[in-house]
C-alpha cells in the first residue's frame, strides 16, 4: 500500500531522514515511535507531500509520488487524511464549516449532503451539537477531536496521525487512542501514528517501528518489539514499566 | 567590508524572495482567482479595523503640516496661501508616507502575525491536505483586500489632512477655511494629485506582499511568529521609504518631460 525506499531528506546540512526503506500493509495500524526530532513528523509529511525526499522514492498504491507537482499529488492526498500535532482548525471558520472545508473541495456534494457527513463525522469523534461554535469556544481536547473529524469526513483509505494524543489528559488520551482502534476497523483504513506512547502501541498497534536519527532501528509486532534487544527500544519499554 | 557585503546580499535575497512571492500571487490571480466573497470579507474586515485610526492619523499629519507653514507664511505675510501649501506638500509627500508608516503598523503586523500564527500551527500545511491552495484561498484575499483598503484609507487620510490643516490654520493662525481652501485648488496640480495616488497604491502593493509574504514563510513557533512580525515592520519601512523616493524621483522625470514636449 505505501512502500518507501531509501528515503533520504535533509534540511540544509543535518540529514533527518537517511534511508528508510519500509512497507506499510494494507489495513493495518503501524506506530512510529522514537526520540524528538528522529523524523517520525518527516516521514508523515513526505507522504502527504508537504515536505519531498531529497533522495529515494515512494510509493502509494503503485504510484511514484515524490515527484508529482502540487496538483498532481490532489487525489494522492484525498486518499491520505493527515490529523496534525495541532488541531490546526481555522480561527475564523465554525465548527462545520472545519470538518466541510475538505469535503467542498475534494467533492461535488449539495449542501444537504455536506451537512449529513459533517454530522455523521462529529458522531464518529463523539462530538454533537458544537457545529455552530468556533474552535476557540471549545476545549484543546475537543478542538483534536473535531481535527480528527474533519479529517475522517473525507473517507480516506489512509490515515496518517502526528502526535494525536500530545497535550492530551490522560482520559482524554484513551478515548482518542481507542478512536484511532475504532476507526481503523469502522473505516477499514490503514494508519500510521507517530507518537512517544510506547504503552499506547503495544495495546492498539498491528506493527511498530523505531527511528533513531533518521534510520530505522527496530520493526515487528508489539511481541516483538516487547522482546527487542535494541537499546533504544529497551529504553521505551524501561518507561512503560516503570 | 565582509559584513557589509553580506548585508548588501541579505538586502537582495530579500528583494528577491519578494518579487517572486508576489510573482507567485499574481500567477495565482490570472489563472486560479479566489472566491470574490473573500476578498471582500478581508477588504471590509482591514478597513473597519484601521478606518478610525487612519482618519485619525490623516487629520494630525496634516495639522503638523500646516503648524509647519503657518511660522513660514506668518513671516511673509502669505497666510492666504497656507491651505494650498500645507495640502500640497501632505499630498504630494507626508501624508502618503506619514499614513503608510502607521497602516504597516497596524495592518501588515496583523496579517503577518495571523499568517505566521496559521504557519506554525500548521493550518496552512492542513488546507494543503483538504485539497485547497493556500495561496489562492488565504494569499491572494488578503493580497487584494490589503491593496484595495490601504489605497482607500489613504486616500480617506489625505482627505481628513485637509481638515486637520484647515481646523489648525484657524485655530492658530486665524485663516477661515474658506480662505484655506481657495488656493489648494491653484497650487495643487493634476500631477500632484497623481503623485499622490500613484504612491498611494505603490506603498499599498509593498504592504500587501511582504506582511503575507513574511507571515506566509514565518518558522520556528511563537518566536518565529514575533520574527516574522518584527521583519515585517522594518522590511515595509525601509521599503516604503525606498518606493517613496523612486516615485517622487520618476514622477520628476516624467514632469519634466512633460513639460519639455
Amino acid at each position: 500500500m505505501i512502500r518507501f525506499k531509501n528515503l533520504v531528506k535533509r534540511f540544509g546540512e543535518r540529514t533527518v531522514l537517511r534511508g528508510i526503506s519500509l512497507d506499510v500493509r494494507q489495513g493495518e495500524i503501524l506506530f512510529i515511535l522514537g526520540t524528538s526530532g528522529t523524523g517520525k513528523s518527516v516521514l508523515l509529511k513526505n507522504i502527504v507531500g508537504l515536505l519531498r525526499p531529497d533522495e529515494g522514492e515512494i510509493w502509494i498504491d503503485g504510484q511514484e509520488v515524490s515527484k508529482l507537482t502540487e496538483e498532481q499529488y490532489l487525489p494522492i492526498r484525498k486518499k491520505c487524511g493527515m490529523v496534525f500535532q495541532h488541531p490546526a482548525l481555522f480561527d475564523s471558520l465554525t465548527i462545520h464549516e472545519n470538518v466541510a472545508f475538505g469535503l467542498r473541495r475534494h467533492f461535488q456534494f449539495s449542501e444537504g449532503e455536506i451537512g449529513a457527513k459533517v454530522k455523521k463525522a462529529l458522531a464518529l469523534v463523539h462530538l454533537q451539537g458544537i457545529e455552530s461554535k468556533r474552535p476557540g469556544q471549545i476545549s484543546y481536547g475537543m478542538q483534536k477531536r473535531v481535527s480528527l473529524a474533519r479529517t475522517v469526513a473525507l473517507e480516506p483509505e489512509i490515515l496518517l496521525f502526528d502526535e494525536p494524543t500530545t497535550g492530551l489528559d490522560p482520559i482524554t488520551t484513551n478515548a482518542v487512542n481507542q478512536l484511532i482502534q475504532d476507526l481503523s476497523h469502522t473505516l477499514k483504513t490503514t494508519s500510521l501514528v507517530v507518537s512517544h506512547d510506547m504503552q499506547c502501541a503495544l495495546s492498539i498497534a498491528d506493527r511498530i517501528v523505531v527511528l533513531d536519527q533518521g534510520s530505522i532501528v527496530a520493526l515487528g509486532t508489539p511481541t516483538e518489539i516487547k522482546n527487542s534487544p535494541v537499546p533504544l527500544v529497551k529504553d521505551f519499554m524501561a518507561e512503560v514499566h516503570s | 567590508m565582509m559584513r557589509g557585503l553580506r548585508g548588501f546580499i541579505q538586502i537582495i535575497d530579500e528583494i528577491g524572495k519578494a518579487l517572486l512571492f508576489l510573482s507567485e500571487i499574481i500567477k495565482t490571480l490570472l489563472f486560479r482567482p479566489c472566491r470574490k466573497s473573500l476578498v471582500f470579507e478581508q477588504i471590509w474586515h482591514v478597513t473597519v479595523e484601521s478606518f478610525a485610526t487612519t482618519a485619525m492619523a490623516g487629520f494630525f499629519v496634516g495639522a503638523i503640516m500646516a503648524v509647519q507653514f503657518t511660522v513660514q507664511m506668518k513671516e511673509f505675510g502669505a497666510l492666504g496661501y497656507l491651505g494650498g501649501l500645507a495640502t500640497s506638500g501632505t499630498f504630494r509627500e507626508v501624508g502618503p508616507l506619514l499614513i503608510a508608516f502607521m497602516l504597516s503598523g497596524k495592518i501588515g503586523a496583523f496579517t503577518s502575525a495571523e499568517l505566521g500564527t496559521m504557519r506554525v500551527t500548521e493550518q496552512i500545511d492542513a488546507i494543503r491536505c483538504l485539497g485547497a491552495d493556500p495561496m489562492q484561498e488565504i494569499i491572494l484575499p488578503r493580497f487584494l483586500g490589503i491593496i484595495v483598503s490601504s489605497f482607500f484609507l489613504l486616500f480617506l487620510g489625505l482627505l481628513m489632512s485637509v481638515f486637520g490643516g484647515m481646523f489648525l490654520g484657524y485655530s492658530l493662525a486665524g485663516v477661515n477655511p474658506e480662505e484655506y481652501v481657495r488656493h489648494i485648488p491653484t497650487i495643487i496640480t493634476a500631477p500632484s494629485i497623481a503623485t499622490g495616488l500613484v504612491k498611494c497604491f505603490t506603498f499599498a502593493v509593498v504592504l500587501a506582499t511582504i506582511c503575507t509574504q513574511k507571515g506566509f514563510y514565518a518558522v520556528g513557533g511563537a518566536k518565529g511568529v514575533g520574527k516574522a512580525v518584527v521583519s515585517t515592520a522594518v522590511t515595509t519601512m525601509i521599503a516604503i521609504v525606498v518606493m517613496d523616493w523612486l516615485t517622487s524621483f520618476l514622477g520628476e522625470v516624467f514632469l519634466q518631460m512633460a513639460i519639455g514636449s
